[in-house]
């Protein structure tokens, strides 16, 4: 059953005063005088919310990993830990999450002392989609996309990233954002409130 | 022979400041259009050339002028490029007719700020108006491309309806002037103390219809009608070549025909009126400027007037906009002609 709505027909004088065509002038008059909503882009920039998902990036060992799992997987993966660098324990769980895995190009160095540590980490973002599964396989909170999502560059080359880039992007991110409130859940009532509360059991 | 190269001077001095004006100030409007346009969706539009973009139009030109020049392989050439100059020709010529303001003195010479005062000022300045369907006819012609012929076509026909219609709006103003010649019809506005819209707005309301269909605008913009024919008959035009052509249609014929609109009906240089009593002027410390200065003011207003509802309204379909033009605003025009007839004695006095 299809509802049919109709708008009520103008009468004459509706039509030889254009009172439409005056309702519709009022409105674009005053939307004129309002304030312009433009970010001028080049020049201002809106910052991403902290889950955005853009660049990705390794952390740095800084004293505020996740604990016990990261004791737990340098002992496992016999890791050397060296604060100021990557967080990697070179476990390869990214590399298996990702939908593309050729993208990764992950090696271990083997040290004298019989202890590894992170020695190649490329990424080519040339075939990431920036789904963020990689991110969440990251036992050790070290992969993680940061705001930055500006990627245009002049060559393909630029679009790898080495562990170097990776680790300076998290340091980058360690400095401004870390700290900062993750406020998508916690604002939003509604939001909140549809995900815990509904009836809906799943068998 | 002294007298005769003066005169001579003084007209190739108004011819350059006439073509100055009328393609300068056309060339900005694009940035007038732009802003309004910008400023109504709640953007800024261009804001990075210059303040506030005020070099942009300079920016476009540079651009549009060292273009590739393309031409359609099947196409004529000869009628591609004629087209051109008939858009172009007849609506800068147009101003040739537009009075600015009073005889001004110089040097013991009185100068009408108006190119030819002909006797048959209004009747020109239509003849020179429907050629305008000539240009939009071989340039949808000449392009040997179906969204250019079906653009041009479409644009003939509603061109075609509405010079009746408009013709017989202005035939009001002119049964109360009594005359043919811009300047005369201005002068008799104020000797009457009275704007003919005061006693046409009929006439006007059919007039400004008229102008929005014939320089294409919105709601009658059905010859660009972006969505269904790409640009309409303009489409096979490149570079410097396609940007004259929405100059001339967009801006210089509105320009002219709101110059006309204001010769018409509101009084063209003379200040605001109070009818049959007086006018009253607001501007009086311009001293001898003043006239000019709400000229163009006039002319001013009433084409932010059209681009404010270029900014508002959706498009007609083609049918409808033909059929107001013969079923409602022809009829309109020859009724208002009617009543023009019974009440002009009471105006002539």
């Amino acid at each position: 059953m299809v509802k049919r709505v109709f708008q009520r027909p103008l009468n004459i004088i509706e039509r030889i005063l254009f009172i439409d065509f005056i309702k519709g002038l009022t409105v674009t008059l005053k939307q004129a005088f309002r304030r312009t909503i433009t970010t001028h882009y080049p020049y201002e920039k809106l910052t991403p919310p902290k889950r955005f998902r853009g660049f990705l990036g390794h952390k740095v060992i800084d004293g505020r990993e996740p604990q016990p799992a990261f004791n737990e997987w340098v002992e496992r993966m016999k890791i050397e830990v060296r604060p100021g660098s990557s967080r990697c324990v070179v476990c390869l769980l990214c590399k298996r999450a990702c939908p593309v895995p050729q993208l990764f190009e992950i090696e271990a160095e083997k040290l004298p002392n019989g202890k590894r540590v992170i020695g190649v980490f490329n990424m080519n973002l040339m075939l990431c989609t920036f789904c963020g599964l990689c991110v969440d396989a990251c036992p050790v909170d070290c992969l993680f996309n940061s705001d930055i999502h500006e990627t245009a560059s002049y060559s393909r080359k630029d679009a790898i990233l080495d562990l170097k880039a990776l680790e300076e992007i998290g340091r980058d991110w360690q400095r401004r954002r870390e700290k900062e409130e993750d406020k998508i859940w916690s604002d939003d009532e509604q939001r909140q409130k549809l995900w815990y509360e509904n009836d809906v059991s799943i068998r | 022979m002294m007298e005769i190269a003066i005169n001579l001077l003084i007209i190739l001095i108004k011819i350059l400041v006439i073509l100055a004006i009328a393609l300068g100030i056309g060339a900005y409007l694009t940035l007038v259009e732009r802003k309004v346009a910008a400023h109504i969706q709640r953007r800024p539009g261009p804001m990075v050339v210059g303040w506030h973009g005020l070099l942009q139009p300079i920016a476009d030109g540079v651009k549009l002028i060292t273009k590739e020049d393309l031409f359609p392989r099947y196409g004529n050439r000869f009628l591609y490029n004629l087209a051109l100059i008939m858009a172009l020709v007849p609506a800068v010529l147009v101003f040739a007719v537009v009075p600015f303001g009073p005889p001004i003195e110089i040097g013991g010479r009185e100068i009408k700020p108006i190119l030819t005062d002909v006797n048959v000022g209004i009747l020109l300045v239509f003849g020179l108006g429907s050629l305008a369907v000539y240009a939009i006819a071989l340039a949808g012609w000449a392009s040997n491309s179906k969204y250019a012929l079906i653009g041009s076509m479409r644009k003939a026909g509603i061109i075609i309806s509405y010079e009746v219609a408009i013709t017989f709006a202005v035939m009001g103003p002119l049964m109360l002037a009594g005359t043919l010649s811009t300047f005369e019809i201005v002068q008799a506005q104020i000797d009457q103390k009275l704007w003919y819209f005061w006693v046409q707005p009929v006439a006007f309301v059919v007039y400004m219809f008229s102008l929005l269909a014939e320089t294409g605008r919105v709601p009658f913009d059905i010859q660009e009608a972006e969505a269904e024919l790409v640009t309409g008959f303009t489409v096979e035009y490149g570079g410097i070549k396609f940007g004259l052509f929405p100059l001339v249609e967009w801006y210089v014929e509105v320009l002219t025909l709101s110059a006309i609109a204001v010769v018409l009906f509101f009084g063209g240089w003379s200040p605001i009126n109070i009818p049959f009593l007086g006018f009253v002027d607001p501007l009086f410390f311009l001293g001898p400027f003043a006239p000019f200065v709400w000229f163009v003011l006039k002319v001013a207003l009433l084409l932010l007037f059209v681009l404010w509802l270029h900014w508002t309204l959706p498009r007609y379909r083609i049918d409808q906009i033909t059929a107001i033009a013969w079923k409602v605003m022809l009829p309109l025009a020859l009724l208002n002609l009617v009543i023009t007839a019974v009440i002009a004695p009471l105006i002539w006095r």
